[in-house]
């Protein structure tokens, strides 16, 4: 079996505004393919009209070699980058931080569960998956609720149930997302074998690791694919002309503290399910920080704690900014004084939010925005859009812009008030090297003055160079704490 | 026990139900002062209860539950909400005495019993808190003379609470204090406080009584929300059966379409419900809508004089004496319903069809909105009130149905609500038997614009829109929903 796809003249138009225009693409049998390209070029608008889930003008044919050569018969499997999964009730309204909100009656199905309904529906061996959540190391997921799982675990949850339908040809949009290195290569691994099964990949990433059996790679460029030879061939969004940074960031924090955050021995558990396990960590001033672990081993709800966002807070030794948790102290006056940016943040934020009004919440650190600002405000707001270069958007919906620009206002959104901690929660996922560079360097640059920096990030390359401590977990416990990240290679 | 209501001279009956502020956001520059430092202690640990609980403590307040003590030996569901959550909990005995506030978040059915074992506990001036006035006004209790008695009524479900209250928002809420027990004139203040704490003083607040709130919650609940919604729905599915539409559509059409066309009311009331249909439809829709009005206003009215002589809830009460016969009975016969029993189709249905497939409905909840909202204010109860009890929850009731239908929206719902349902529901389908028959499938079913060339008449649709969006429900509509700016469609497909 082996697959390919023929396009002709293809046009997708968003109102007035043309993402790709007379579109020529053919592919042969074998042509395993990745597509990148800049930030907003196109790519996941052309991997959808692929797989038939927008409406376009033109042809698309996909062909399989031992069926009949027509489309109607080829399967084609598009998978988006991020996945809502639904409660027992089907409805999809989750909320930012639920996660951590224990609740007997609001119920998602297990993991278990759900993967015995998809193979059911789908008509697959239980089997197959059960050996592909093994080799992701989820095993002791499988009595866990979906919506216990975190970011990096459902992202692993999706590619899990999507390669295991072996469609003739396979989209997937930003496979690596989130995923931490050991997962990446068993990734690698999974892709080479379907594609030696004969099932056509298409990978829409940016990502220059790519598995062995990619040897196509196609640019998107003004509505229009080009082959070019090599990975590296492709043209990046260009290097940005720095701007000098606002004036108002560089004012050292207005307060000063001891401590910014005091954790003792630290355990946070559901049911049977160990989360973190004797954790201590202190945070002094200025520290700049690192924290690291493979997915699931609670960096997000280590974070959680930090930010006022877990409940379970209140029965921890837990000191933040001096101040003993359930002292009297309300999750507006801890939120006040950090700039959090996460990957969950992002997915669940308002949908009906634009870009100026997502940098205006930042004032009131609410999801959404809902009270008017003042002058002096105002003035901020437009500096931090020019300086992110994000003023022709600013009253466009958050959502629809490419992704990188929404990590840009969400990044303006967490510094607007000046914080004297930030929290980025792999602020880089789904960035290009370049982009990721770009926002490195902002980030550096806004640290010299004083603040507190905690990051989360999976690759080594592509960190701050301010970083100077890190703390790794693994399994809900600390493994080490260090004080200097080895040098960064670039 | 006697009812409070009747209790009390006509003046003063009209005075509290007449009670009905909108607030301005200036009355909460305070805070949560007014709580900061005090014990609270929550009894029952539900949706409500324990989402409600989580946003007092993340606003810095002392919060703890107090649970029976079989409820924490058994470790039933309410101990491990409040204990996963890292709560304090203890019996009525260790906690009760030490509370400051002690809200009650109990069922219903629950208030006389709950109320007797924790009064004697509290201590000297405290504070006890309610969100329903049903115990006080129409059981009768009479508190202890030295305790405050408060309402805090957020109107939306548990999770929505918390959910609004994290993102930075809230829901709207209704506040109150009980005339009879304030004896330090801090009633107020501690309910102002309160309602800061969930969140809810940014979503529009209504300044009520215990009597407003009752009287006009009973009316809605089994009128326009769940009676009207219920009838509407059965009717409209056996309709389809009959003229032979495809069962799983039918199905579908019914559980999801409540959903879609009141989110439309929820954002633009009835005149943007309205607006969502054809000119042709929606004179269609206007008239079938004057019709179902004038057939059902003597229905509405009785719900409402039997609920303000109190006969509704002495009726109810005997029941609840008698095991719940009744409403268990109507209930088992809500489940065998055709409707109940057919699962929604496999078929996709956009959501403009919702409107044009589904005008009967846009016709139910037009007139049902308007009856109940008309009624109510009749009887003396102020708009806000009445919008709050009519318009602004049925897309929330709605929501329920979408989530499993009727069986489930009852499950859900109050046990008051679910009865007075049920009466509302037996009395109303014969009535609209005649109706009935001259309903076809263009009003539900089929699009009604098929076949249709879209001609109206300028001058009749003219006056159409201005007498929808004239109506008193539309007027006072449009300024509290102001002050919702930011609510959140709910989409379950």
């Amino acid at each position: 079996m082996s697959a390919h796809f023929d396009i002709t003249n293809l046009s997708v138009s968003y109102g007035n505004q043309h993402v790709l225009r007379d579109l020529n693409w053919h592919t042969q049998a074998g042509q395993h393919i990745v597509l990148a390209g800049k930030s907003g070029s196109g790519k996941t608008t052309l991997a959808k009209a692929i797989a038939g889930l927008i409406p376009y003008q033109g042809s698309i044919r996909t062909h399989s070699s031992d069926r009949t050569a027509d489309s109607d018969t080829t399967t084609v499997h598009y998978v988006p980058n991020w996945y809502q999964f639904t409660n027992l009730e089907g409805e999809r309204n989750f909320y930012y931080q639920q996660r951590y909100n224990r609740h007997q009656g609001q119920d998602t199905v297990t993991v278990k569960r759900d993967l015995v309904d998809f193979t059911n529906r789908e008509t697959l061996h239980f089997g197959d998956l059960e050996q592909r959540i093994t080799s992701f190391g989820m095993t002791h997921l499988m009595g866990s609720q979906l919506i216990e799982l975190s970011s990096g675990e459902h992202k692993k949850l999706q590619l899990v149930k999507s390669l295991s339908r072996r469609p003739d040809l396979l989209i997937v949009d930003q496979p690596y997302t989130g995923l931490d290195r050991e997962s990446r290569a068993t990734l690698h691994a999974w892709f080479n074998e379907l594609a030696a099964e004969g099932v056509q990949l298409l990978l829409i990433s940016n990502d220059s690791e790519l598995p062995a059996c990619i040897n196509t790679y196609v640019e998107i460029k003004h509505g229009q694919v080009h082959l070019v030879p090599r990975v590296q061939d492709i043209q990046l969004d260009a290097t940005r002309r720095r701007k000098p940074i606002p004036e108002f960031l560089k004012a050292s924090p207005a307060d000063s503290f001891d401590t910014i955050a005091k954790l003792q021995d630290i355990h946070v558990r559901y049911g049977e399910k160990v989360v973190l396990d004797q954790v201590n960590w202190v945070i002094k001033p200025g520290e700049k920080w690192l924290l690291q672990g493979p997915n699931g081993s609670g960096k997000s709800t280590l974070l959680s704690l930090i930010n006022g966002d877990h409940p379970q807070s209140y029965g921890l030794q837990v000191e933040l900014f001096d101040c003993p948790r359930g002292s009297g102290e309300s999750i507006w006056d801890i939120k006040e004084k950090i700039g959090m940016i996460s990957p969950e943040m992002l997915w669940y934020f308002d949908q009906t939010a634009t870009v100026w009004h997502t940098v205006a919440s930042g004032f009131y650190d609410s999801i959404g925005w809902f009270t008017d600002v003042k002058f002096e405000e105002k003035k901020k707001i437009d500096e931090l859009l020019a300086f992110f270069d994000l003023e022709i958007e600013k009253n466009k919906l958050l959502h629809t812009l490419p992704l990188g620009k929404q990590r840009l206002a969400m990044l303006a959104r967490s510094i607007i008030k000046n914080p004297p901690l930030l929290v980025l929660d792999e602020p880089c996922q789904g960035l290009d090297a370049i982009q990721t560079q770009y926002f490195n360097d902002v980030v550096d640059e806004l640290c010299a003055f004083g603040k507190t920096l905690i990051y989360v990030g999976h690759y080594e390359s592509r960190l701050p160079n301010c970083i100077e401590k890190r703390l790794t977990l693994k399994n809900g416990r600390v493994v080490t704490i260090e004080n200097r990240v080895e040098n960064v290679e670039i | 026990m006697a009812n409070y209501f009747n209790t009390l001279p006509l003046r003063e009956q009209l005075n509290q139900l007449g009670i009905a502020e909108f607030m301005a956001s200036s009355e909460f520059a305070d805070g949560v002062g007014a709580l900061k430092g005090k014990k609270i202690v929550i009894v029952g640990c539900g949706a409500q209860g324990l989402n409600q609980g989580l946003n007092l403590r993340d606003s810095g307040l002392d919060v703890s539950y107090a649970l029976r003590k079989e409820a924490i030996e058994q470790k039933r569901d309410s101990w491990k909400n409040a204990t996963d959550n890292n709560f304090t909990v203890g019996t009525y005995d260790e906690l009760i005495p030490t509370a400051d506030l002690v809200i009650n978040l109990t069922p219903d059915k629950q208030h006389t019993a709950v109320i007797g074992a924790v009064m004697p506990l509290m201590k000297e001036g405290a504070t006890l808190s309610y969100s329903h006035g049903f115990n006080i006004v129409e059981e009768g209790m009479v508190i202890r003379p030295d305790l405050t008695v408060i309402m805090v009524a957020p109107k939306c479900p548990g999770s929505e609470v918390r959910a609004e209250f994290l993102r930075g928002f809230g829901v709207p809420t209704l506040i109150a204090v009980h005339p009879e027990n304030d004896p330090q004139g801090k009633g107020w203040a501690e309910a102002k406080a309160y309602c800061v704490g969930t969140g809810g003083h940014r979503a529009g607040v209504l300044k009520s009584s215990f009597v407003a709130e009752v009287k006009s919650d009973l009316m809605g609940e089994q009128t326009i929300l769940c009676g009207l919604l219920q009838t509407g729905s059965i009717l409209s599915f056996d309709k389809m059966l009959e003229k032979g539409i495809d069962a799983g559509y039918a199905s579908k059409l019914v559980q999801y379409g409540v959903e879609v066309i009141t989110e439309a009311l929820k954002h633009g009331g009835v005149s943007g419900m309205m607006d969502r249909l054809s000119n042709p439809a929606k004179v269609k829709a206007y008239e079938v809508s004057e019709e179902l009005k004038d057939i059902m206003r003597p229905l509405f009215q009785k719900h409402q004089d039997d609920i303000m002589s109190g006969e509704f809830s002495k009726t109810m009460m005997e029941d609840w004496a008698n095991g719940d016969a009744n409403l268990l009975k109507w209930r088992a016969e809500t489940g065998e319903t055709a409707f109940e029993k057919t699962p929604a189709g496999d078929v996709q249905i956009s959501e403009q069809e919702y409107f044009d497939n589904y005008l009967l409905m846009v016709a139910f909840v037009r007139a049902g909105v308007e009856l109940a909202f008309e009624t109510m204010v009749e009887a003396g109860i102020k708009p806000e009130s009445a919008y709050y009890e009519s318009l602004h929850e049925t897309p929330l009731i709605a929501n329920t149905i979408a989530r499993k239908k009727l069986f489930e929206m009852n499950r859900v719902i109050s046990d008051t609500a679910e009865y007075g349902c049920y009466l509302f529901d037996q009395a109303c389908k014969p009535l609209l038997a005649d109706f009935m028959k001259t309903v076809d499938t263009d009003l539900v079913g089929k699009n009604f614009n098929e076949g249709k060339d879209g001609t109206v008449d300028n001058i009749k649709l003219v006056q159409i829109n201005e007498v929808l969006r004239e109506h008193p429900v539309e007027i006072v509509g449009k300024r509290l929903r102001q002050a919702m700016t930011a609510m959140k469609a709910i989409k379950t497909i």
